[in-house]
């Protein structure tokens, strides 16, 4: 590359482009800028929580942080980042020159930043206040930032709907001869079902949140008791969507983790189909459980025991997937890169997240823990130690196609152990605290919760500190570090397959795909090297 | 070698076993087990506790000793195995956690069938919130207070309402909660059965006080409480007790009352304030209005919008006379 083209392709970043590389990372340091925001904000939340009073932020103030926390978190954050991913690898692994839509594509980048903006505008206009759930009357009586709010969400929404369509466009149109279904990466299948779940489930939201605006500036009905509205309606819309997004954020990041093991396993995935079939129970599956957030509202009690049942099934392809990664790894030849450790992080963390859930599918038990510490544990299990684990790993994993330079492994370890350390030490006392009665999106509490509430506030300080190497590292070594071979990890997957960064168009010339993406390992002198899909 | 591995599969199974067991029955994570609720509740819990403690050990045990035994040693390029998968394997871990979670299921079905199934003649008492103070009601002795106060061993049924925005009424001790809706009342049944003082949490975000609707329930004897609900009757029109039960002291200082809500103004001074207020408007009419219109005249400093409109619905104008004069009336 010359030195005339890398300086246009530095540039070309901060532009409109319709090159699904761009586009990818884009997405991913744009919402990675939000996660730096969001967490600031999670600093306050925890600052605050240091002590029993309210001493830092008054009960206002204390909503609209934990307000914008939650929402910047997931839809500035974990939702982008991963169709950042989508975007990067899909054409790549599936041997495509681009996305079948790449101005779709664009345009779908391109409503973030403003819906952004309008997020951390509404934080000025009297910041929303009514948490990321914006439960109705709450939300329709809060000050006008509550407006803004939902138009920001809206448009993410319709974002992440256009990336959906692009992506399963993309899936069914563009794959390399001989690319069938049962050759596809799990992270491609991942992107599938949760895209399924983002087209399926988005439109409900936009159309409740639509009904949030009308009731605020029109001085429409929808929710007003007194005329004859439902505030449970608002809660069914919401959650038809917000349950599935818990889904829309952990697929991707499952389908990295699959990615990850078989090349620094040196072993192929163990059990492909089922992985794969897992990802899609857990898509159609994950539409039918939205009702568990409602025990304990006015729903018909009779109808709480069916979503009990679906809730829990949900256990049955995730306990699939954890024991195939399991095996995956049993017998391998273990390299403990950062991306591996991120990786092995991920599954130990995750773990307490999906075990947690069964307690809350659990309508007796839901009923004492539902909107307590132990829901806030749970859910950062789920999605911090889970999703922004597999980011994580997937952002080392792929560093060096990205910007054609390894980073820095030493750097790279020491961010792994204080994530870790930092996410345990911070959401596990919240289980106990919750459990012993202490509700959530509380600016203070009783006394008697006060070392549990420290511990969390110190790994929360050690959260905060880990991001320093990541991005110390990150930018150095895009700028300085090592160039990177085309193929630094030996691995198997089409991405892998042309140079680091890819040049436009990615592959000088189609390639053919001929067998198993994750054929790694010593064949059996019986086998033939496969050139037929995996065994299920 | 197969030997082997059955012995040690063996060994691995009956320690798993036994410190689930362990966890099971020796954690203890749980506030008081003060109702009937808790009881069944705990038991389900100690139960899910163990079962995920030994999946729990099991994965993570076999995620590090993976990490420890198959490390690449330094100098071996060699690739594993090329095992793509098994299916009598991959069968068995579909099947045992679906026959964990059919009987997890069945198990929960079951305590919950039972605890929502309310006591042989309940007790009614319904419970009312509102930003941010709860108030209960005992129709049969036409009272309403903001503590709540029960009998031990009889059943009771709540009634929950909300007056502006969601609430969720949750006594962590009697292991239960029920949101309180506008516009509908939710049924909760359940029988005290623990002498002594519990705390009572709003546990849906309400607003700027959420963290502040507290209360308590008080479980007594029969004779305590018969006592309590008479001295309560008698208290009924005292303006301080009118004061105090209507909430207003989640928001509003006021020393005489012990009150120290600062969401509103503090009415320490209004004996002082209140004829200068409004021009033309004398003392008690002003605080009546400020009672029944507060959004009329904002004190500077407050947003609009925050207190309750309902008072003329929950209080009678004798009782509104009666509490404006006891504002104005401060020593």
């Amino acid at each position: 590359m010359t030195t005339a083209s890398a300086s246009v392709s530095w540039r070309r970043y901060f532009w409109w482009n319709t090159d699904h590389k761009v586009i990818g990372v884009q997405y991913i340091v744009t919402s990675f800028f939000f996660f730096i925001l969001g967490g600031a904000l999670a600093g306050l939340v925890r600052a605050e929580l240091a002590s029993p009073a309210t001493d830092l932020l008054d009960g206002a103030t204390y909503n609209q942080v934990m307000t914008n926390h939650g929402t910047l978190m997931i839809f500035l954050w974990v939702l982008p980042v991963l169709a950042g991913f989508g975007n990067y690898l899909i054409p790549l692994m599936i041997g495509a020159r681009d996305m079948v839509f790449p101005r779709l594509n664009a345009l779908s980048y391109w409503m973030i930043p403003p819906a952004g903006m309008l997020m951390i505008a509404s934080f000025f206009a009297g910041g929303a206040e009514a948490g990321w759930t914006a439960y109705v009357p709450l939300s329709i009586g809060g000050p006008p930032g509550q407006t803004l709010w939902a138009l920001s969400v809206m448009l993410l929404g319709i974002s992440a709907i256009f990336g959906a369509i692009n992506f399963l466009a993309t899936v069914i149109m563009m794959r390399a001869p001989g690319l069938s279904i049962w050759r596809l990466p799990l992270f491609v299948w991942g992107m599938i079902a949760t895209s399924t779940l983002i087209l399926t489930a988005t439109p409900v939201l936009t159309s409740g949140l639509i009904m949030v605006a009308l009731d605020r500036v029109v001085g429409t009905h929808f929710f007003t008791v007194t005329s004859g509205g439902d505030p449970v309606l608002w809660q069914n819309l919401f959650w038809f969507y917000s349950h599935p997004a818990v889904y829309i954020m952990i697929l991707p990041a499952m389908g990295i983790i699959s990615e990850i093991f078989p090349v620094f396993a040196r072993k192929p995935i163990f059990g492909y189909r089922m992985i794969a079939m897992s990802s899609m129970a857990i898509a159609i599956l994950g539409l039918t459980v939205w009702a568990h957030h409602m025990f304990t509202s006015g729903m018909d009690p009779r109808l709480r025991v069916p979503y009990m049942v679906s809730s829990m099934v949900i256990a049955v392809p995730t306990g699939i997937k954890i024991f195939s990664w399991l095996a995956t790894i049993w017998n391998g030849k273990l390299r403990l890169t950062t991306p591996m450790l991120f990786a092995l992080g991920f599954i130990s963390m995750f773990l307490i997240g999906g075990l947690t859930g069964i307690f809350l599918a659990a309508i007796p038990v839901d009923l004492h823990v539902h909107d307590t510490y132990f829901v806030v544990a749970h859910l950062h299990f789920v999605l911090f130690g889970g999703s922004v684990s597999a980011v994580y790993a997937g952002l080392y994993y792929w560093f060096p196609k990205i910007t054609g330079r390894m980073y820095d492994e030493k750097i790279g370890r020491t961010h792994f152990a204080l994530n870790f350390i930092g996410t345990n030490l911070a959401y596990l006392p919240m289980f106990i605290a919750g459990l012993m009665g202490m509700p959530r999106r509380v600016a203070a509490y009783d006394a008697s919760f006060t070392s549990y509430n420290q511990w969390a506030t110190l790994g929360a300080l050690i959260l905060a500190a880990s991001t320093l190497p990541f991005l110390y590292n990150a930018v150095l070594s895009w700028a300085r570090g090592p160039k990177a071979a085309a193929n630094p990890w030996q691995a198997l997957t089409l991405e892998w397959q042309t140079s680091s960064p890819p040049p436009p168009e990615n592959f000088p010339e189609i390639p053919t795909a001929t067998g198993d993406p994750y054929d790694y390992g010593e064949p059996s002198p019986a086998a033939e090297p496969a050139a037929a899909p995996a065994a299920g | 070698m197969r030997e082997r591995t059955l012995f040690i599969s063996a060994i691995v199974g009956i320690g798993l076993i036994a410190a689930g067991f362990a966890v099971a029955t020796q954690a203890n994570v749980m506030p008081p087990e003060a109702s009937t609720r808790a009881v069944a509740v705990d038991q389900l819990f100690r139960i899910l506790l163990g079962v995920s403690t030994v999946i729990f050990l099991l994965v993570e045990g076999a995620l590090v000793f993976a990490v420890l035994r198959f490390r690449q040693r330094p100098g071996d390029d060699r690739p594993g195995p090329a095992i793509h998968g098994n299916t009598s394997l991959e069968i068995l871990w579909t099947l045992i956690p679906a026959a964990i979670v059919v009987v997890i299921g069945v198990y929960s079905f079951q305590v919950l069938a039972a605890i929502e199934v309310p006591g042989l003649g309940p007790r009614v008492v319904e419970v009312v919130a509102r930003q941010f103070s709860w108030q209960f009601r005992y129709p049969e002795a036409d009272l309403a207070t903001t503590e709540l106060h029960l009998p031990v061993g009889q059943p009771v049924i709540f009634q929950i309402s909300a007056e502006d925005v969601i609430h969720s009424f949750w006594v962590p001790a009697f292991r239960a909660k029920r949101d309180a809706t506008p516009g509908q009342i939710s049924e909760l049944a359940m029988t005290p059965i623990e002498v002594g003082r519990f705390p009572i949490r709003c546990a849906e975000l309400c607003g700027a006080g959420h963290a502040i609707m507290t209360s308590e329930v008080v479980v007594e004897s029969v004779e305590d409480f018969d006592a309590w609900l008479a001295e309560q009757q008698a208290m009924a029109n005292d303006p301080a007790q009118i004061f105090l039960t209507m909430g207003c002291g989640a928001c509003h200082v006021l020393t005489v009352a012990a009150t120290t809500g600062t969401i509103g103004p503090s009415l320490d001074d209004l004996p002082g304030v209140a004829g200068t207020r409004l021009a033309g408007v004398g003392a008690a009419d002003y605080v009546e209005q400020s009672i029944l219109a507060p959004d009329d005249f904002i004190v500077s400093g407050f947003p609009p919008g925050l207190m309750p409109k309902t008072f003329f619905q929950r209080l009678t104008p004798d009782q509104i006379e009666r509490l404006a004069a006891f504002l104005l009336d401060q020593p």
